[in-house]
């Protein structure tokens, strides 16, 4: 067992050492060389210093970065910040930062930029003056002015807790999820004292993104693209196998994107982990604000959102595709588009892939691989072209010829091209961080991923000015009568008259189907099909009340919205178990909880996903050798 | 497996958990498909009853169960519903005996194959030696070869490998599982973990296989300790037997034999090993803490009435077990054991619980013993003409901080009265008004005598009460007055402060609790506008906040007010089914399907069905 970490004691930071000032007069002096262009700065310590209870300023030399775990808010008082690709300025308001242990590190790196044509001295009051105004101490101010240069940075970062983040931690297994995995180094500074006071620990920036040349040239060429005004509207597609680093490609972009447009829209095709919404959804976001966080900490209600209902489309691929063509229905095409797509690239899955480039006609496609393209073939237009997908053919074809040609054009994006031909630039992107395209090394367990998404989701369920943390089963539900939403389960056919056993408890989607819900009888009214229909949100069947005829559902879909929804959709997406398990203050059982479940006992577990045996020379003869 | 960096972070969480030991004997929570234990019951009766009415219910609820498990249904559940369902076919005669071949065949050669799949290791091992290792008779994997590779075989011999598959999952599956075999590891240990891995939820899932060795071991240590407490309590019973009554038996038990030194010198070598196992199992049911039974051979008669108990341990229970007791409780012994008694405290929620009780009054007793060893005084106080020998024969200087937070952590009626004791013995001592505002705050939260779990329901003033230090400070912030209080809060942080400065290490566990204490309830007033404002917004709608004066935190998920748990309490007798022909959402999308060139439902060669077709179509199939 390692040691327990000791948290470092605030009173360290509360104390600035005494030997500072002697410190400060030394660095001034070498900071003056630098200045003075006779030696390039050296690695200096990181200038981090407590401003207030909880708050730190922190001074980056020009080119300095900071790779980090933990949470904040961050502000920039002077200069500009580089954060995931989006750059900080002054102008910003403060920001919520998350760099959790199951994530890659974020690095805030100084931004170099042309200054201002003016006098240091008058930088220099700028700088002091924005940290006054954010009742940084004078003595703190002091210190950071003493590092202070012309193309530093100034950051003030701040303590973050809000009530989402409170209600992640108090579930046991993620109670140390923004704590650093291990204590890097053993020497403990004041600055790491001061940094841990506001929530952050330094760690290596091996831990941090490591983007490589290809990435680079692919995201220059995307930015260039998007940013162009006389070439239409991007719509950039990013495929690749699963763990080569799709999302956090996504994230780069859009928050470099962001660096120049005011909003980007994304389409998240990843039913296994959206960026944005829980899982099980297809759903299209405009996106205004950079993405400094893995996506349980920013769950937001997107544009439009269909409950596909299970992680992974290829039990019915067709639906996959209606969802898919339903929610892409709904983008004007006026800011650039980036669609994220599934992981799953083998077999039926390229051929799925293939279908959706068909349907949705990117004008660029990102393929993330690692270096041999062993998961997939490149997926130039030529190919695509000609390859059948899982529910459309190939051009080669002959009789395909036959179809109108106008009428295909509803799917282009660009318009006056010939339809046969797609049109896209393919971009390929070798990611060349370690461990890139080995399925199973991933970090964290996708299905632990995916529950933390529903925990970010539900963390919206707390109250915002209560310091503490309410309990899902505490909270006051809604209520709806039996007659008045529909209700279907997407993935399992389950007798009508034991439905309730099912929806009791469990995870639905929210949603309004045109249709009005007719119903002869107070009883439930149950679809006979899917619908593919807009998804306004999530909920927890709190309970279902028999006697009344009412589901209570706790929900944080704000009540106008709430008031459409007449339909409930129950999928393969389970409510995290440490939200059933994690009850407390219950007398007696919990329902749906058992300590005398045993799982040692043969055939207690599920069907295990097929790996794939060695066989042996020998078939099946030898059974009975 | 997994990234070096998950396991990492997985391990670094493990770290922080409270010492190993305190938690993993406590067997596994997981989550299940049923409500609770008599659904299972009603379900594993209903599928082997020999009524196919009644096995048609369970495999219907079978089929919710498969609803919320998803892809993590139990192997056995889906391989025995699928050949009840045969059986139920079977029976209704429905079908000849060709489809009846076809069907159990199927289900047959799933049984074999995918309960045998989960013993297959890195290189595939020949099905009929994985059967025979987990007791399938081999003519039934001879039946599977017969129905995959051969020639099919007749309805009988289906119908008898049917019978005996079934028989095999009820011996090997049902009637083992949810039995009183609390989490024993077996063979299949990668098994657990892959499944508690998969969840976030199980306290587990981050245990990794060094962790779950360590975990059967402890088991095993565990089970060791038992095993001399329960030699000790057969040793005393004896000797009382000699007695003829256990009044007269007291002085008699604490004499020492060469068989209680025995006894002592084996758990005194356990406790070098592990001491907080020890512990564990002593506050394990039928040994500090008794069980009924075990009252009634000491012919000691139980009061649910906590006032009746004077914070006593019943003298002829405390003879019993004294003798043990001097010989273990040992300077860190002590500290160990009081500290588990309070954190089982902390979990026993109910008030009348004969746990609670004994455990109360053990604190109690041995607090009162520290007290008095400590002072100096050694002394036997003599009842009723019986010598009552004391727990400790030397001074015990405890960590009191610990102590202290130990006892405000599982607070309940008692608490005012343990910490008063905690705080008279305590050296160094706090200072006088830390000690007063402790015991008036201690005594304010646990106001009224209620029982921990339910201290929202004692209160039925109009009044806000006060539970945790943020609704005080809540408290004080919003309305700024009632100054003492606001002292109180002041004083009652110096005194976590303090308590920091001695122990260091314990700050992260203080953190946890206060993160995680839950402000009871929703009846906060800002949180009251919210709702209000809410409630307004859903006007007209069929959507509204339930109104009903309900204490929510008392019931959990899956459970309301008034609910019981009868198995058949969720059943449906209407509802109406409605088909959604006419959906909006696909004539939009009607015109893309008939222009779009690419789609193959137009090519010649296509489906034979638009999608709306197939749906018109699979909408008037009833499965059920």
């Amino acid at each position: 067992m390692p040691a327990r970490r000791s948290r470092p004691r605030r009173a360290l930071a509360r104390n600035p050492a005494r030997g500072a000032r002697a410190e400060t007069a030394w660095r001034e002096f070498a900071a003056s060389f630098a200045r003075a262009g006779m030696v390039p700065p050296a690695e200096p310590g990181l200038a981090a210093v407590e401003a207030a209870e909880g708050t730190a300023v922190l001074l980056l030399a020009p080119r300095q970065a900071l790779t980090f775990t933990g949470k904040c808010r961050l502000r920039c008082l002077y200069g500009a910040v580089r954060l995931l690709g989006f750059a900080v300025a002054s102008h910003h308001p403060g920001l919520p930062v998350f760099s959790p242990a199951t994530h890659c590190a974020l690095s805030l790196e100084a931004l170099p930029g042309a200054r201002p044509p003016a006098a240091l001295r008058q930088l220099r009051a700028a700088a002091r003056a924005a940290m006054r105004a954010h009742r940084v101490r004078r003595q703190a101010r002091v210190k950071v002015m003493a590092r202070f240069s012309s193309d530093c940075a100034v950051v003030l970062l701040e303590h973050l807790d809000t009530p989402v983040t409170r209600f992640l931690l108090s579930h046991p297994p993620l109670s140390r999820l923004f704590e650093p995995q291990k204590k890097e180094e053993s020497s403990f500074t004041p600055e790491d004292a001061v940094l841990a006071s506001v929530g952050i620990v330094k760690c290596s920036p091996d831990r941090g993104l490591l983007v490589s040349e290809s990435t680079y040239l692919a995201l220059e060429e995307l930015i260039q693209a998007c940013c162009a005004e006389d070439e239409g509207i991007p719509v950039v597609l990013v495929c690749g196998p699963k763990n080569t680093g799709k999302s956090t490609f996504n994230r780069y972009l859009i928050n470099l994107l962001l660096n120049r447009l005011p909003a980007v829209e994304y389409m998240e095709c990843d039913i296994g982990q959206p960026e944005f919404t829980p899982p099980g959804c297809v759903s299209l976001s405009s996106v205004t604000e950079p993405v400094l966080g893995p996506p349980f900490t920013h769950q937001q209600t997107p544009r439009k959102m269909v409950y596909y209902g299970q992680t992974s489309c290829e039990q019915d691929t067709e639906r996959y595709l209606d969802v898919m063509k339903y929610v892409f229905s709904c983008y004007k095409k006026e800011v650039p588009l980036i669609i994220n797509t599934m992981g799953w690239v083998k077999g039926e899955g390229l051929l799925l892939l293939i279908d959706i480039i068909r349907l949705l006609s990117p004008s660029h496609v990102v393929q993330m691989d690692v270096c041999d393209w062993k998961a997939m073939a490149p997926l130039t237009p030529e190919h695509v072209h000609l390859q059948a997908g899982l529910h459309t053919k190939g051009k080669q074809q002959p009789k395909c010829k036959q179809l109108d040609v106008g009428a295909a054009e509803s799917w282009k994006c660009s318009e006056g091209e010939d339809a046969s031909v797609p049109q896209y630039k393919l971009l390929y992107v070798h990611p060349e961080f370690p461990r890139a395209g080995v399925a199973g090394e991933a970090r964290v367990h996708s299905g632990i991923l995916r529950d933390m998404s529903i925990l970010g989701y539900l963390g919206h369920l707390q109250y915002p000015d209560i310091g503490a943390v309410l309990p899902l089963h505490s909270l006051v539900p809604y209520q709806v009568p039996f007659s008045a939403v529909a209700l279907r389960v997407i993935h399992t056919d389950v007798a009508p008259t034991n439905i309730m056993y099912a929806v009791n408890a469990s995870w639905v989607g929210l949603c309004c189907i045109p249709d009005e819900v007719r119903c002869q009888t107070d009883g439930p009214v149950l679809l006979t099909q899917t619908p593919v229909c807009d998804c306004l949100g999530f909920g927890i069947v709190r309970g279902v009340d028999m006697e009344k005829k009412l589901y209570h559902i706790l929900t944080p879909v704000p009540p106008e919205n709430l008031r459409l929804v007449n339909c409930l959709l129950l999928g393969n997406i389970a409510i995290p178990n440490c939200v059933l398990v994690g009850q407390q203050g219950i007398e007696g059982e919990i329902p749906y909880v058992t300590s005398d479940y045993n799982y040692s006992i043969l055939g207690a577990g599920k069907l295990r996903k097929k790996k794939h045996f060695k066989r042996k020379d020998f078939t099946f003869e030898c059974d009975y050798t | 497996m997994s990234g070096r960096a998950g396991s990492g972070w997985r391990r670094g969480r493990l770290g922080s958990a409270p010492a190993p030991g305190r938690r993993r004997l406590k067997p596994l929570r997981t989550v299940v498909a049923w409500r609770g234990r008599a659904e299972w019951d009603q379900v594993m009766v209903g599928l082997y009853c020999g009524d196919s009415r009644l096995q048609q219910d369970a495999l219907d609820r079978v089929s919710a169960w498969k609803s919320r498990y998803g892809q993590k249904m139990p192997l056995a559940v889906d391989c025995t519903a699928e050949l009840i369902r045969c059986k139920v076919l079977d029976s209704s005669g429905r079908l000849k005996s060709h489809e009846l071949i076809l069907s159990y065949g199927l289900a047959l050669v799933r049984f074999v194959n995918l309960i045998t799949e989960r013993k297959q290791k890195m290189a595939s091992i020949p099905l009929r030696q994985l059967a025979r290792e987990v007791d399938i008779p081999i003519w039934v994997v001879d039946l599977r070869h017969e129905l995959t590779h051969g020639k099919l075989p007749r309805l009988a011999l289906c119908r008898k490998g049917c019978d005996v598959v079934l028989d095999w999952l009820r011996k090997t599956y049902w009637s083992r599982q949810l039995g009183n075999n609390l989490c024993e590891e077996s063979e299949d240990e990668d098994e657990e973990e892959e499944e508690a891995n998969t969840e976030l939820g199980n306290d587990a899932w981050e245990i990794q296989t060094p962790q779950h060795e360590a975990c059967q071991k402890h088991k095993e240590f565990h089970e060791k300790v038992r095993d001399i407490l329960i030699s000790y309590k057969n040793e005393q019973f004896r000797v009382m037997q000699t007695m003829q009554s256990a009044s007269k038996s007291r002085e008699l038990w604490s004499d020492s034999s060469s068989e209680m030194d025995w006894i002592l010198a084996q758990i005194k070598d356990l406790m070098q090993e592990n001491r907080e196992s020890v512990a564990a199992a002593l506050l394990s049911d039928g040994f500090l803490i008794p069980k009924m039974d075990c009252l009634k051979l000491l012919n000691i008669k139980y009061e649910a009435n906590k006032e009746v108990w004077q914070f006593k341990i019943p003298q002829t229970f405390y003879c019993f077990w004294q003798p043990l007791l001097t010989g273990l409780l040992s300077r860190s012994f002590t500290q160990i054991l009081i500290e588990k008694m309070f954190m089982e405290l902390k979990e026993c929620s109910d008030s009348s619980e004969l746990r609670h009780q004994f455990l109360i009054s053990w604190i109690s007793e041995l607090l009162t013993g520290i007290a008095k060893v400590n002072a100096g005084k050694k002394r036997q106080h003599c009842n009723k003409q019986v010598s009552v020998k004391e727990l400790f024969l030397h001074k015990v200087p405890l960590q009191w901080i610990r102590l202290t937070d130990s006892c405000l952590e599982a607070p309940c009626w008692a608490t005012p009265h343990l910490l008063q004791l905690i705080l008279t013995i305590m050296r160094p001592r706090l200072s006088r008004t830390s000690r007063k505002n402790l015991l008036y705050l201690a005594s304010i939260y646990t106001e009224g005598g209620a029982p921990l779990s339910s201290p929202g329901l004692s209160s039925d003033s109009s009044e806000h009460p006060i539970y945790t230090i943020e609704s005080l400070q809540w408290r004080v912030r919003q309305e700024n007055q009632v100054k003492n209080q606001g002292q109180t809060v002041e004083k009652e942080d110096d005194v976590l402060e303090r308590d920091d400065g001695v122990e260091e290490a314990e700050e992260e566990e203080e953190e946890m609790v206060t993160e995680t204490n839950p402000v009871e309830g929703l009846a906060h007033p800002g949180n009251m506008a919210a709702v209000a404002e809410r409630r307004a917004a859903l006007q007209g709608s069929a959507w509204q906040i339930t109104a009903d004066e309900v204490q929510w935190k008392d019931f959990p998920l899956g459970k309301l007010p008034g609910q019981t748990d009868d198995p058949d309490g969720l059943m449906l007798d209407n509802y109406s089914m409605m088909s959604l022909l006419d959906q909006p959402v696909r004539d939009e999308w009607k015109t893309l399907h008939t222009n779009s060139a690419e789609l193959k439902i137009h090519g010649t060669g296509g489906l034979l069905w638009t999608q709306n077709d197939f749906h018109k179509i699979k909408s008037g199939l009833q499965l059920f």
